[in-house]
């Protein structure tokens, strides 16, 4: 992809982002003025950029957009939910489209014939508006072939520069019927300025509302146009080749769709199968598909949409199937991190006085071969400023990898927006904290995380309106999603105001999933009774909904936390809410670990992980059953031999004392007797690749000073 | 000239009519008020020209010998 082409794909997804925030704060306080000026630069700026890079799909679909906004602002048509879904949906299909440039590395060559609902909103411009009704009861023969009405009203000084909009008009594509009126009146005859244009022009044509576009592209004025059907819906007619064609694309475009890019993805594929449909006059269709693509957005799976989409197209087996312009390629698409020119300049220096560094060990090393007695008080000295720079050089790299979280949180009032509205539950989202930074990996990996959360605390947690009241509640629950910095750690906290969760219930619920015994049970405490919630293949939904209650949710969410070096827990006050709290590592790039011996080697444990580091008598570990078992502080913990545990040794011989490190994961505690405690290191973690990617019980590699490999274990792995 | 006066004080559009016309047609026009525009012979006209014939809409002869003209603009202008 060429930098023209990249910059434009980074600054439209910030533009989007930007106009997607505001029109969801504009849902919140419509008459906020300002927002909307912003929300409606972003997309004029939007549309400026699809003009630079020639992109008139997009160019098209945002001037769409930005004619509701103008409506909006000029008082004449307050904005509302209908007109914000409009925007937004256009924004989806920008997401796309970018998505498909960064793929392909070119503009989408069916962008432009791809049938996009033109102008939709202000009223006037929906199909049943008063001027398509006149026009079709004017011309009821054109009508019946008619695939589009335009209204087109060329700007007033449009004629002084040459302009001729009757003549593009009268050259539509497949014109059926025009109608010329005035859009003041004409006055008298005297005043009459003739290159003032007066016109409004209406139009059925039998042509797709794109072509229609391309054609009146370029003039002056505004001009709407909808998509009509007439008739009487002949279902049994199947579908045009090109329609099909994109069908098949969206098909293409869901196939490869991760979980990040996936309620994008399946929005935007949806919107445009569903308004191929439409366009093509099968309502019945485009309804189906339509719903389908809620069905996956609240599922957030792409399933549904897909099956939708593959039916209706195997029941349109015998029509002709075009080859859809779709490139596939695996998601490897082009990452790319804006990074402040400040701190690049500290990295130049940084590299300076790297090679200041190595020109005096150089020289150090010129002295060794020469035998100086100088060179070890030397060596120390160049070796702590080469340290000092190895240092500085890792902050300086972290730094440029942290983002704010807000580039995951801001995608959430959305998600909640259509989820509240297709669960019929009113909530309110506050998020604060968005300012809070964490390395971009921690960000990135959020998402799943955290939907998961507001997904379960949605369909789960908050009560029905009705619900709420009766509990003597306000109507609309509240979801608060809060993110702080705690030194080294990202807190996130998710929460609601809903009913909290019923600990007989749960209790009832891990005995008959069988994850625990009843009288096992009863040993817990109320917050390792909460805990359950996490156990694998948990889930106490009574019914299984769209959203959640698959009893994937809650252990994927641990898995996920824990994988980055994070943790979960939960908290629920019966009738008050649920709150699940994230704590993260604030950068995965360095890991503290403790490096142990065992069976004659070295291995790391992850220092969060870790207790207590003790050593012990023999005689204090006693035998319960065959387990070895030790008391430390009034806590019995099951002794684990790492080396025999791990298949590098025997046990350990019976010696005066025993090395014990107590490390926990997954609420399971335990002693792990090694040979020796070595020494505290941080260290950047390499992951298991190639064959050995997988392998239980270790997080990952890394080089010792002296060339070994460290491997670091992974405790929770080890404790299962 | 693509607008002139034919006998009996009849305007006449011939060929195509730029938008230059609109003022001549126009001034004719007001000139006198109750004046035929005989069309037969337009193959085209600017809008311009035809926003005359909208807002004085004098009585039109024809129909014009262009098919946009004639298939489209004078059924909605008359």
């Amino acid at each position: 992809m060429n930098e023209f082409l990249q910059q434009f794909v980074i600054e439209s997804r910030e533009l989007a982002q930007a106009a997607s925030d505001g029109l969801l704060a504009l849902e919140q306080s419509p008459r906020d003025a300002e927002r909307l000026d912003e929300v409606f630069r972003a997309f004029h700026t939007l549309k400026g950029s699809a003009a630079i890079v020639e992109f008139p799909g997009m160019e098209t679909a945002m001037h769409a957009a930005e004619e509701i906004l103008t409506e909006a602002r000029a008082g004449r048509q307050p904005l509302n939910s209908a007109g914000i879904g409009q925007c937004l949906s256009r924004l989806d299909q920008v997401a796309t489209w970018l998505d498909a440039i960064e793929r392909s590395g070119r503009i989408p060559q069916d962008a432009g014939a791809r049938p996009v609902e033109v102008t939709p909103s202000p009223a006037e411009h929906h199909p049943d508006a008063a001027w398509v009704a006149d026009l079709v009861d004017g011309h009821r023969a054109a009508a019946g072939r008619a695939l589009t009405a335009v209204r087109f009203v060329p700007g007033t000084d449009c004629l002084y520069h040459g302009e001729d909009p009757l003549e593009r008009m009268t050259s539509l594509p497949g014109l059926l019927a025009l109608e010329l009126s005035a859009r003041e009146p004409w006055g008298g005859l005297d005043t009459l300025d003739p290159f003032r244009c007066n016109l409004i022009l209406t139009a059925l044509s039998a042509a797709p509302a794109t072509d229609l576009y391309v054609h009146l592209q370029g003039h002056s004025g505004e001009c709407g146009i909808v998509s009509i059907t007439t008739g009487s819906g002949d279902s049994t007619r199947s579908l045009p080749p090109h329609v099909v064609g994109v069908i098949e694309a969206q098909q293409a475009l869901l196939e490869d769709a991760s979980p990040q890019s996936l309620a994008g993805r399946a929005g935007s594929a949806g919107t445009v199968a569903a308004n191929a449909l439409r366009f093509c006059g099968r309502m019945e269709l485009s309804e189906r598909i339509s719903h389908a693509t809620d069905q996956s957005l609240l599922a957030l799976s792409v399933q549904p949409l897909r099956e939708a989409l593959a039916q209706l197209l195997a029941e349109d087996a015998p029509a002709e199937t075009a080859s859809a312009d779709s490139v596939r390629t695996p998601e490897n698409l082009a990452r790319t991190l804006r990074i402040d020119a400040g701190q690049i300049d500290a990295l130049v220096r940084l590299a300076g006085e790297l090679t200041v560094v190595n020109n005096a060990i150089r020289h150090v090393a010129k002295l060794a071969r020469a035998g100086d007695p100088v060179v070890p008080d030397l060596l120390k000295d160049r070796q702590g400023a080469l340290e000092h720079l190895v240092a500085e050089l890792r902050r300086s790299v972290v730094g440029m990898r942290v983002r704010p979280l807000r580039a995951v949180l801001q995608r959430f009032p959305r998600l909640v927006r259509e989820m509240s509205a297709n669960l019929g539950k009113p909530v309110k989202l506050v998020i604060t904290g968005e300012e809070t930074e964490a390395d971009k990996t921690i960000v990135e990996m959020l998402f799943e995380p955290l939907l998961h959360l507001v997904r379960n605390a949605i369909d789960h947690g908050v009560e029905g309106a009705s619900g709420r009241t009766t509990a003597g509640k306000a109507p609309t629950a509240r979801l608060e999603i809060k993110a702080k910095r705690n030194a080294d750690q990202v807190l996130i906290e998710v929460s609601d105001d809903g009913a909290g969760i019923d600990l007989a219930r749960l209790r009832k619920a891990a005995v008959a999933r069988g994850i625990m015994t009843e009288e096992r049970l009863l040993t817990l405490t109320e917050a390792e009774t909460l805990d359950l919630v996490f156990a694998p293949g948990f889930s106490t939904a009574a019914r299984v909904t769209e959203i959640s209650g698959r009893g994937v949710g809650m252990d994927a969410v641990r898995r996920a936390v824990e994988r980055v070096g994070g943790h979960v827990s939960i908290s629920s006050v019966a009738g008050q809410g649920t709150a699940v709290k994230l704590s993260l590592p604030f950068s995965v790039m360095m890991t503290h670990v403790m490096t142990v011996e065992a069976g004659g080697q070295l291995f790391g444990l992850p220092l969060e992980a870790i207790i207590e580091m003790t050593c012990v008598p023999q005689a204090a570990i006693s035998k319960v059953g065959a387990a070895p078992v030790v008391v430390l502080r009034d806590r019995a913990l099951p002794v684990i031999d790492l080396a025999s545990v791990l298949g590098v040794g025997g046990a350990l011989a019976d010696d005066d004392g025993a090395n014990l490190v107590v490390a926990t994961a997954n609420g399971e505690c335990a002693a792990f007797r090694v040979d020796r405690i070595v020494e505290r290191l941080d260290l950047v973690l390499k992951p298991l690749e190639g064959l050995l990617a997988g392998t239980p019980g270790i997080m990952g590699t890394t080089l010792l000073g002296d060339g070994r490999v460290l491997l670091v274990l992974d405790v929770g792995e080890i404790l299962q | 000239m693509t607008v002139r006066i034919a006998g009996g004080g009849r305007i006449e559009l011939v060929g195509v009519c730029p938008s230059g016309d609109a003022e001549a047609l126009l001034r004719l026009l007001l000139a006198d008020p109750g004046t035929t525009v005989d069309w037969r012979e337009c193959r085209g006209a600017h809008t311009a020209v035809v926003q005359v014939l909208m807002a004085v809409r004098p009585k039109l002869l024809g129909p014009p010998a262009g098919a946009p003209l004639k298939d489209w603009v004078a059924p909605a202008i008359t």
